[in-house]
């Protein structure tokens, strides 16, 4: 633990009402020698600048809902607080796109564009308490990717501070735009390794007339996965086709079999018509008829895809494999035979893992994931699996060296968070 | 005639490639001094490697000698990133133009660099899939060109850039290694290389491997021709669709100059007495489309359409996109030169910004042409003009920097579509300030990319760039046939 003095820097750098109780600010138990809520970028910034002159480790935060994304950090000297920047900067509902702080949740951004008939096309894990950076920075894809476009594909540029206490922007507010490098692309998943996102734009999209959702009852993963690839192949206004196994379709509040778990959404008669084919899709695969289901099952999978502080306990993981949709199945059983609950989303070609924290069960599953040309990353869980397996597996590890190296080369922003001292 | 230094490079490249898979006669050079703008710079040698390790011995060689080396596709972007500035090896990738793998059950496939566009689209056509992403030069373009500009297309509105279409690139970096971006699946983890390395214009590696998600073809489909007394009246109902909470697949304008060329040209039918145009397409469920149609044309009439023409059948809506396509060739038929520009503006800004275009152009004594991707708020004004009327060229600069002015200031960028590259490098620093500016360089060094690494491109400094400064100067200017 640093030395209380060694802060002072960051408190000279910033108005005196911006210190934080540290206490309620730690990551694997472990509590930083203080916090910081800026109020503005510039205070962001000076925060950055002052914490790099004094080699101290930063770690920035907003819902707090992906402190255990990543390896377990080394050092922890400051928390900052990116809640007290959470202004909508700029929102032109006639362009449908929209410029806001990263600090601002989605709880709070939804409402105010569903006032003008819009909203941000994302259902992150684990619930919208997620910040808008924090989406970017983490870029876990929800049920609903692949039917629609992710945050990474509708941001349109960022603000963002850097190690050195500049600020720095790539991208733009307009919805087509080449110019230069795409900084707020490197920025998407990065985890603030290159900087602290401030600020950004994002294309929106008009919220549908419509949604509705069911669920099918099946009575083994593989009816569940020939009505989904069914669903997939037809033309419908299918917002989310996930699969459950037995203990995930529990774990979402369903009867304990696998499911086939469907939203819709668009024009009334294009839901209305989904919904039939969905009915029809179970029929053709001998399974009983579909069940309309509210939002509940949902909510509880996105809770479950991501954060242990969300009720879970300090012994259980969560893994995130990404295959082909026609490997889902294989992967889900593999899961479910090693004892784990597992759901899958099928356009995301993305499968949810939960369960009993296990490095040899997160490397087996790895290893099945590398065999189908895919990835595995452990999206939560203790910091001692974090320390043992790899929480990434990234392929191409000398860039996202050398690119740290050139934006933040002291190590400032969360530092050991993607491999050692990077 | 090649210098000591540059005969060593030659004869390693013969070595590592084949004899006559690299060219340096003076004469050869004269067919790969250009791309489809308006630059020139005659590169020293070009080499055609097969594949991803013969890419990485140009990089190397070149590498190893302090020569210059640029990759290059079929040549037809349109703001002088393929150009070899300071000379050296140009590396060709159109060998390499195998489809590698075609899995249509995950909508996935893997293609060398060198593949065409349009080729890839006819691939997946096969199986009822689609690649989205459709530049206008589809039938030449080639997908690591693509890559590199971060394409769009009529298309892009609803789809989205080439970059929301690429899942993994295998890549050879700078200092020629061979790795890969992304993957086979989406969201892979770790920062977005891919989505980095996507439009940087080849200065942070040669694309070697492409793998691409493809979309299903949509269940239906309504192409529609609105017609408006004014640019501005068109422009207007642009906005009026989006604010309706319809998002078209393409939306698309056509000035009264380009209906006449294309008219003089085709005879499609589009109307000869109209200010303005938009084909507008919507796509998508059955249900939607019809939802779709009639709230695209109940805003066209309300900004006054003097007619919203639907087309009634496959033959008819080819027709009327037949149009579209060859409206920029069309303006060749009209006027010796023509110089197109790329500027994007947001969507809602349009008619201030369109009324500001012929504003200006009529006070520089020039007509314009415009076609454009309306609805991305992408503009393509083109500048009619003769390059042999004393003082013409450097006009149209002039007045083509004050058009880019005139977007930047409605808040929007200097290029939507078709890159930074040599050509628009100057005015970066209108968009960008240092920081940001510097920022993009730390990218540039963290992918070891040397300045000799297709130099003089995207950012305005460089060393040894003073000679393609020069040359800004005394370029010629477009000659009909320039893809958008």
């Amino acid at each position: 633990m640093t030395a209380p003095s060694a802060t002072d820097p960051l408190r000279a750098a910033l108005p005196p009402d911006r210190e934080r109780r540290a206490e309620g600010y730690a990551i694997d138990g472990v509590r930083p020698a203080a916090a910081f809520r800026p109020a503005s970028r510039e205070e962001v910034a000076a925060l950055l600048a002052a914490a790099t002159g004094a080699g101290l480790v930063v770690v920035p935060q907003g819902g707090r809902s992906a402190l255990t994304l990543g390896r377990p950090l080394q050092h922890y000297d400051v928390a900052l607080d990116l809640g007290g920047l959470d202004r909508v900067v700029h929102y032109e509902p006639n362009d449908l796109t929209l410029t806001v702080e990263a600090g601002l949740t989605l709880e709070r951004l939804q409402p105010r564009l569903a006032e003008r008939g819009q909203y941000l096309s994302v259902d992150p894990p684990p619930h919208d308490g997620v910040t808008v950076g924090g989406l970017l920075a983490t870029a876990r894809p929800g049920a609903w990717r692949g039917h629609l476009p992710d945050a990474r594909d509708l941001v349109l540029g960022v603000h963002v501070a850097q190690a050195d206490g500049t600020l720095a922007r790539s991208g733009g507010r307009v919805v087509k735009n080449v110019s230069g490098y795409d900084l707020h692309r490197l920025h998407t998943g990065a985890l603030g390794a290159y900087g602290v996102i401030v600020e950004a734009s994002f294309k929106l999209a008009p919220l549908p007339e419509a949604t509705s959702a069911a669920a099918v009852r099946c009575t083994q993963i593989a009816q569940a996965e020939a009505i989904a690839l069914d669903l997939w192949r037809q033309a419908l206004a299918a917002r989310a086709i996930t699969l459950l196994g037995e203990a995930a379709a529990a774990a979402a509040g369903l009867p304990r079999a696998a499911h086939v778990l469907c939203e819709f959404a668009g024009v009334r008669a294009a839901v209305e018509r989904s919904v039939e084919a969905l009915r029809s899709a179970a029929a053709n695969a001998h399974a009983p008829a579909a069940g309309a289901v509210d939002a509940e099952p949902w909510r509880r999978l996105r809770a479950l895809a991501a954060e242990r502080a969300d009720g879970g306990t300090e012994e259980e993981m969560v893994l995130r494999l990404g295959v082909p949709a026609t490997a889902l199945r294989q992967s889900m059983e593999a899961a479910e035979q090693r004892g784990y609950a597992a759901w899958g989303h099928v356009a995301a070609g993305s499968v949810l893992v939960h369960g009993t924290a296990s490095a040899a069960a997160a490397g087996e599953l790895r290893a099945l994931a590398a065999g189908y040309g895919g990835f595995l990353q452990v999206e939560a869980g203790p910091a001692w699996l974090r320390a043992s397996v790899d929480p990434f597996g990234l392929g191409e590890r000398e860039l996202v060296r050398s690119l740290k190296a050139q934006f933040d080369p002291t190590g400032t922003i969360n530092r050991g968070r993607w491999m050692e001292d990077v | 005639m090649l210098t000591n230094a540059l005969a060593t490079v030659v004869r390693e490249l013969q070595s590592a490639l084949g004899k006559r898979h690299v060219l340096w006669a003076p004469e050869d050079m004269l067919g790969y001094e250009y791309d489809a703008t308006i630059d020139r710079a005659r590169p020293d040698a070009v080499a055609f490697p097969a594949n991803a390790e013969e890419v990485a011995a140009v990089v190397r060689i070149t590498r190893r000698h302090d020569v210059p080396v640029v990759p290059r596709g079929s040549g037809t972007g349109l703001a002088g990133g393929a150009l070899a500035a300071r000379g050296g090896v140009l590396c060709v990738l159109t060998r390499m133009n195998r489809i590698l793998e075609l899995d249509p059950a995950n909508r996935v496939a893997v293609v060398e660099p060198g593949v065409i566009n349009l080729a890839l689209q006819d691939a997946a056509a096969a199986h009822g899939l689609l690649y989205a992403p459709d530049p206008s030069s589809q039938r030449i373009c080639t997908l690591g060109g693509n890559i590199a500009t971060n394409a769009g297309g009529p298309h892009t509105l609803a789809h989205g850039s080439t970059v929301n279409h690429v899942l993994g690139l295998e890549v050879v970096l700078p200092d020629g290694r061979i790795t890969w971006l992304g993957g086979r699946q989406l969201d892979a983890p770790g920062p977005d290389l891919r989505g980095l390395f996507v439009g940087s214009e080849g200065t942070l590696g040669i694309v070697t491997k492409i793998c691409v998600r493809l979309v299903p073809v949509q269940a239906a489909v309504r192409t529609m021709l609105a017609d408006f007394e004014s640019v501005e009246a068109a422009s207007e109902a642009v906005s009026a669709v989006i604010r309706r909470g319809v998002i078209p697949v393409a939306l698309e304008m056509m000035d009264h100059e380009i209906i006449a060329a294309v008219e003089h040209v085709l005879h499609i039918g589009y109307p000869l007495d109209a200010g303005a145009v938009l084909l507008i397409e919507v796509e998508g469920l059955r249900e939607s489309v019809e939802a779709d149609a009639a709230q695209v044309v109940a805003a066209c009439r309300e900004q006054g359409a003097r007619e919203v023409r639907v087309a009634e059948s496959e033959a008819e809506r080819a027709r009327l996109w037949e149009g579209r396509k060859a409206g920029i060739g069309a303006i060749g038929t009209v006027t010796p030169n023509f110089y197109l520009l790329d500027g994007v503006v947001p969507r809602t800004r349009l008619p201030e910004v369109m009324r500001g275009v012929a504003e200006l152009t009529a006070r520089y004594g020039f007509r314009v042409a415009n076609i454009f991707h309306a609805g991305d708020g992408n503009l393509h004004p083109n500048i009619m003009f003769d390059e042999l009327q004393p003082g013409a060229t450097a006009k149209v600069l002039e007045l083509g920097g004050e058009i880019m002015r005139l977007c930047v200031d409605a808040g929007g960028s200097i290029t939507g579509e078709h890159g930074v590259g040599q050509e628009k490098r100057s005015y970066m620093e209108w968009i960008f300030g240092p920081e940001d500016l510097r920022a993009m360089e730390r990218v540039r060094l963290g992918f070891g990319a040397s300045e000799l690494f297709n130099p003089c491109k995207i950012l305005p400094t460089g060393h040894g760039c003073g000679q393609a400064h020069a040359a800004d100067a005394r370029r010629h200017l477009a000659t009909p046939g320039v893809y958008l």
